[in-house]
Formats: C-alpha cells, structure tokens, sequence
C-alpha cells in the first residue's frame, strides 16, 4: 500500500475521533509550548544581562567586598573597602584614568509636601566619566565638594520628575533623612541596570553620606559599598585589574584568601553566559522532559486505541491488509498526532514567547533552531513511542480480532 | 473441473492439553471452481473454524490445506495477505463495516491494500455496489442504512476484488427473511458469473438455494455431498 493513503487512511481515523486526538497530543502541545517558551526566555535573558553588561563599556572594572568564592556575598557582605582604597587606587595604579568609591543606600526623599523613597548613592565626581552618567542640567558633584561635605545633590531624571513634576528643581531644597540638600543637576535618564531603575537615583558626596547618613562603621577608614573604575582603555583592563588586586592585597594585608574581589567587564559577561547557559540548559531539560512524557501520553492512548480498534484491525487484515500495513499504519498515525501536536505546541510557544517579550525586559526570541528541534524532537517521539503499539495492532492474529465482538 | 478448496486431514485444536477441543477432526473435503455449496451442522460442529481456515484467517493445527492447488502452510504473512485481498472474498454475519467509512469507503477499502489508482477505485465500487442495488447509497455510512443493506455493502467489499472464492459465515443470519431472499438473490448471481461460493447457514430453506450441502458435525463432515433437495429428510436423520 502506497505511503500516502496511508496518510490519508490516518487523517480519516484521527477525524473521525477528535476528542480523543486532541488529548493525545496534550502532552505533546504543552512540551513543544514549554520547549520554546523556556528557551525562548533563557536566551532572551542572557542576550539581556549580555546587553546590560555590554553598556557598561569595555573599561569598566569593578572592586566588591568578599572574596570569588565566597558563597554569600552581597552588597551587604563585610565592609572591607574603604574610600582610602579609592585614593590609592587613584593614584598608585596607572592604568587606571578614573576611580568612583560608591556607598548607597535606600532612603525617603522629601521635596515640600511629596515624599518618596529612592537611592542615595554617595560617590565622588568621577562616577560621572566612569559610568558615563551625564549631566543633563547644572552640574554633578565637584571635588570641592567631597572635601568640605557639602549638602548638594544631583538628581536621577525619574527622581526629579517625581519629586519636582514639570518646575525646575535647580536650586531647590529637598531633605534626605531629614537633611536640607541643595539641588545642584539633574542628570540624563539612563533607564534600568538589570531591572533597577537608575534614575531614581540621588547623587550625593560621599563624605557628607558616610558622615552624616550611614554613619562610619569601619575601623578601615572610610567605607564604600562598592567601587567603580575605568581602565585608561580597553587593552590596559587586564593590568589594572592586576595592579589593583596586587595594591588592595598589600593595603589589606592579605595573607591567603583576599576579602575582595576585582571584576571586569569581560567577567562580568562570562558570568552572565555561564549562569544564563545552564538557566537555558535547565530550563530546556524540564522542557525536554515534559516531552517525553507527552510521548508516553501517546504510547497509552494508542495502546488503549489499539485495543478498542481490534475488529478494525482484525477486519482490515481479513480484506488484505498485511501486518506491515497495520504497523504503517498505525505508526503514522502516531507520528501525524506527535508533529501536529508538535506544530500546536509551537505556535503556542511562539506566542507565550511574544507575551513575555511584551510584558518584560527581556528580548524573548524564538530561534528556528529551537522550533526545528522541538518539531522534529516531537515526530521523533510519535515514530518512537507509536512502535509500540503499532507493533501490537500488526500482530493481532486476525480471526481472534474479529472475534473480539 | 479445477479443484479450488481441498483439505486433507485436516484438524484445529484449540486450548492445551486437559481443556482441549477439537473444532475440527481429520476434516477431508474437496470443493471444485464454480460450485455453490452450503455447510450446515448444529452449532458448535466447527463449520466457522472450517470457512476461516478455508478464508485464510486461520491456520489448521495438523493436515493440509491447497487453496487453487497452493499449500497456504508455506505462505509468509504478505502472500497470505495477498491471497485474503485478491483470491478470497469473505462475507461476516456481524457485517464488519467501518463505521467511520461511507458505503463507497468501505467498499474501496480492499482496492486500497490491492494499490490501486483512486479514479479505478472509486469506478469499481460504484460498480460493485450497483450491483448489489445500492447505487443510491454510496456515500451513507453503516448507521444510515438498514441490515439487509449492510450487508449488500459487505458483499460488493468481497466482491470488489473479483475473487474466485465467495466465502460467508452465516450472511443471512442477522437479516429479515424478506432481505434473505434478496441476498440470497445476490450469491445465485455471483455465482452464476463463475465465483465460487461457500456459505454457511443453519436454515434450510436458504440451504435449498444452493447446489450442494456439507454436513458437519463433531467437527467432521458426515455427509460431504448432499443435494439441496433431499435435505428435508437427512435434517431430521442427522440432528
Ligand atoms: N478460539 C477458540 N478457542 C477455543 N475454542 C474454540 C474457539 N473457536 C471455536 N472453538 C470451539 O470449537 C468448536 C467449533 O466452533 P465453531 O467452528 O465456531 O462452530 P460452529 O461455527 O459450527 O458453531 C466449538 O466447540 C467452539 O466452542
Ligand atoms: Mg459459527
């Protein structure tokens, strides 16, 4: 029997009982929608946190607390960095072109009757060119006034809308922790790092943060969250990021395990690719496996429709349908079941793929490859779990099938 | 004359040692091309185990059995398939419609094994159904149409391949003696355009429309050659 009625013989029978195929491929449909959708998103994470990486530019490196390996680390973690660290950095290291200490925190920010709560970042005038943050009105914060512990601020653009609406901010006095600032910029939007709002940010100096909102903890000197610095230029990154660990192990006394950790851009991203690779990865083999079961789902069902169909079968070999025939048969039926619902599953993923790319940051894309892999991965299931009980259906002894009335 | 059915010593066994049943017994019986015959026997004498091993569904446990001269013990799965789809046509008294398949459908459905070109298919069902008389009923499918149809249409089915072998296992069991006659009707045609007919059938009076009657019993055939007419008496002697 040629191949193609076969085909149409199957379509006939699939029709001819809707429900039961369409519960047949359920498990197939929700497979191939979570296969794309979970690639989908793992990939348009990482192309995310690549993009964000990326716009920090090249020259960007970065000293946190802690050491690599240590597991807990966060902003949070031992306060070993101080704004001496900074200066030293600054002026010992000569790679580097720009130094920026940084020492944040959350705080209400009260402007006459309207109150908010944003970040206050206390830093020194070089966060501006090291994180090419710029200035969109009046100016940021001067060395001047780092030195004398000025209460000026320079406000994040979402910060100054909120606070300010449409009047001009310049000049004006807003209070943080109950502290009268001077508003002296306004900076340019920015938009968001990794999901945080950067422009509902208030810029500060760094010694009037430490003295008069943190308050200094650290018996090191001066503490900082974190700290921010550009390499003279791309090819000088490597060596500053030596020399800076080398001088901050001396000044830190570090005999074995450093209790700090210099990061540059370059490790940044391979940070990003290696978490967002095995996110992928995870997330594909949760998806994979949900496949698999769906082809089990087919297994059952077809097993369960061989037996239901024993006249038919017994029937057809009776009028001349040999055992390969039945097999054929009955394994396209399987496959027809696993690529349609394949097909389905899909378009369904396409569009929780479009959904989330809407509703989020990340660039969800569906790549070819990955809807190629899904349909094929799915017929592949069909062929291979339709075996089975078409193998069965074949060897139905045709008088006991007939006799099964 | 050509010999078309011929057992020799033929038996069917079923079940194992202690539960054993002979359906057939050391069965020899011969059938030429072109006869018209009945079996007939009270029930469980093993007259469906006989149509099935002569239709090839079934498979004796010892003795021979030549189908047009072939022994069918030498064929593989295909040739049986081939031989069931080409050179036999077989008639169920349970019908054996698909149900999902219109009287057409069914009809082509041998013509689909046998690889035959849809446009010759769809020429020769019309044919076949035609001359059963359901022209008018092509397209309905089995629950549109009474048994006595149902029936018609299983008829073309067999007969759609041009077999030289008309098997039924009680056709005219399962239909109104009105339809029975007009099946009936059917089988004399048939067969007297050269198909060979094998019927069984537990009524007399559908018996005396044949030319010959084999009368089994304990799975043995007692009278291999009965005329249709003098049934009445050899009935009340065998039963
Ligand atoms: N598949 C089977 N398994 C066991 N016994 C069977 C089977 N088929 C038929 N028999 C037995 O074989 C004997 C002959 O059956 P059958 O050929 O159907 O008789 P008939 O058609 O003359 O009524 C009966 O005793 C029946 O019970
Ligand atoms: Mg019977």
């Amino acid at each position: 029997m040629e191949i193609l009625e076969s085909v149409k013989m199957a379509v006939k029978t699939l029709t001819a009982n809707k429900m039961r195929s369409t519960l047949t491929m359920l498990g197939i449909i929700i497979g191939n929608a979570s296969v794309i959708t979970m690639v989908g998103v793992g990939q348009g994470a990482q192309r995310y946190a690549s993009d964000q990486f990326e716009s920090l530019g090249p020259n960007v490196l970065f000293v946190i607390p802690g050491s690599s390996e240590s597991r807990n680390r966060t902003l949070d973690a031992p306060r070993t960095l101080t704004l001496e660290d900074a200066k030293a950095i600054a002026t010992q290291v000569p790679t580097v072109s720009g130094v920026a200490p940084q020492l944040q925190t959350q705080q209400a920010v009260v402007y006459s009757n309207r109150s908010t709560s944003a970040l206050i970042l206390g830093t020194t005038p070089d966060f501006s060119p090291v994180r090419t943050f710029d200035v969109a009105k009046g100016r940021f914060i001067s060395d001047l006034d780092v030195q004398r512990g000025t209460r000026s601020v320079a406000l994040g653009a979402d910060l100054a809308k909120s606070l300010f609406g449409t009047s001009d901010p310049l000049g004006q006095t807003i209070r943080i922790k109950n502290i009268s600032f001077q508003v002296i910029g306004i900076m340019e939007a920015k938009g968001a790092f990794l999901g945080n709002n950067q422009d509902d940010v208030a810029y500060i100096p760094l010694s009037t943060m430490s003295d008069q909102i943190t308050g200094n903890t650290s018996p090191y000197g001066t503490e900082v969250t974190f700290i921010s610095i550009a390499a003279r230029d791309e090819n000088s990154v490597g060596a500053a990021q030596f020399q800076i660990t080398n001088l901050l192990r001396l000044r830190h006394k570090i005999v074995t395990d450093d209790d700090f950790t210099v990061r540059t851009q370059k490790d940044a991203l391979e940070v990003v690719g290696n978490v967002a690779g095995a996110l992928t990865i995870m997330l594909a083999a949760i998806a994979g496996i949900s496949l698999f079961v769906g082809g089990i789902g087919i297994m059952n069902i077809m097993l369960v429709s061989v037996r239901e169909r024993t006249q038919e079968i017994g029937l057809r070999k009776a009028i001349g349908a040999s055992q390969d025939d039945i097999l054929v048969q009955f394994i396209i039926e399987a496959i027809i079941l696993a690529a349609l619902g394949g097909a389905v599953g899909t378009l369904i993923g396409v569009g929780g793929v479009t959904l989330v790319s809407m509703v989020s940051p990340l660039k969800a894309g569906v790549s070819p490859a990955a809807v190629m892999i899904a349909v094929g991965v799915s017929s592949g299931i069909g062929l291979f779990f339709g075996v089975v009980p078409a193998r069965q259906a074949a060897k139905l002894d045709p008088i006991v099938a007939l006799r099964s009335a | 004359m050509k010999t078309i059915i011929r057992f020799e010593h033929v038996s069917k066994v079923y079940g194992s040692e202690n539960t054993e049943v002979r359906a057939l017994s050391d069965v020899n019986l011969t059938v030429e091309a072109g006869e018209y015959c009945a079996i007939m026997g009270p029930s469980g004498s093993g007259k469906s185990t006989a149509m099935n091993v002569i239709g090839c569904l079934d498979r004796p446990t010892s003795g021979s059995y030549y189908l047009d001269g072939v022994d069918v013990a030498q064929l593989n799965d295909h040739e049986l398939a081939h031989i069931r789809n080409r050179k036999i046509g077989f008639v169920f008294q349970q019908f054996h419609l698909l149900p999902q398949l219109s009287a057409m459908e069914n009809v082509m459905l041998p013509m689909v094994y046998a690889g035959i070109p849809l446009p010759q298919r769809q020429q020769r069902a019309t044919e076949a159904l035609t001359r059963v008389g359901l022209a008018n009923r092509l397209n309905n499918r089995p629950n549109q149409l009474s048994g006595g149809q149902q029936q018609r249409v299983a008829i073309a089915r067999a007969i759609v391949n041009q077999p030289v072998l008309l098997l039924a296992d009680e056709p005219t069991g399962a239909l109104d003696s009105h339809t029975t006659q007009e099946v009936m009707a059917i089988f004399a045609e048939l067969n007297a355009s050269g198909i060979t007919v094998v019927m069984v059938t537990h009524e007399s009076e559908v018996a005396r429309l044949t030319r010959r009657v084999v009368w089994f019993r304990d799975g043995q055939v007692i009278h291999p050659n009965l005329s249709p007419t003098d049934l009445a008496q050899v009935t009340v002697a065998a039963v």
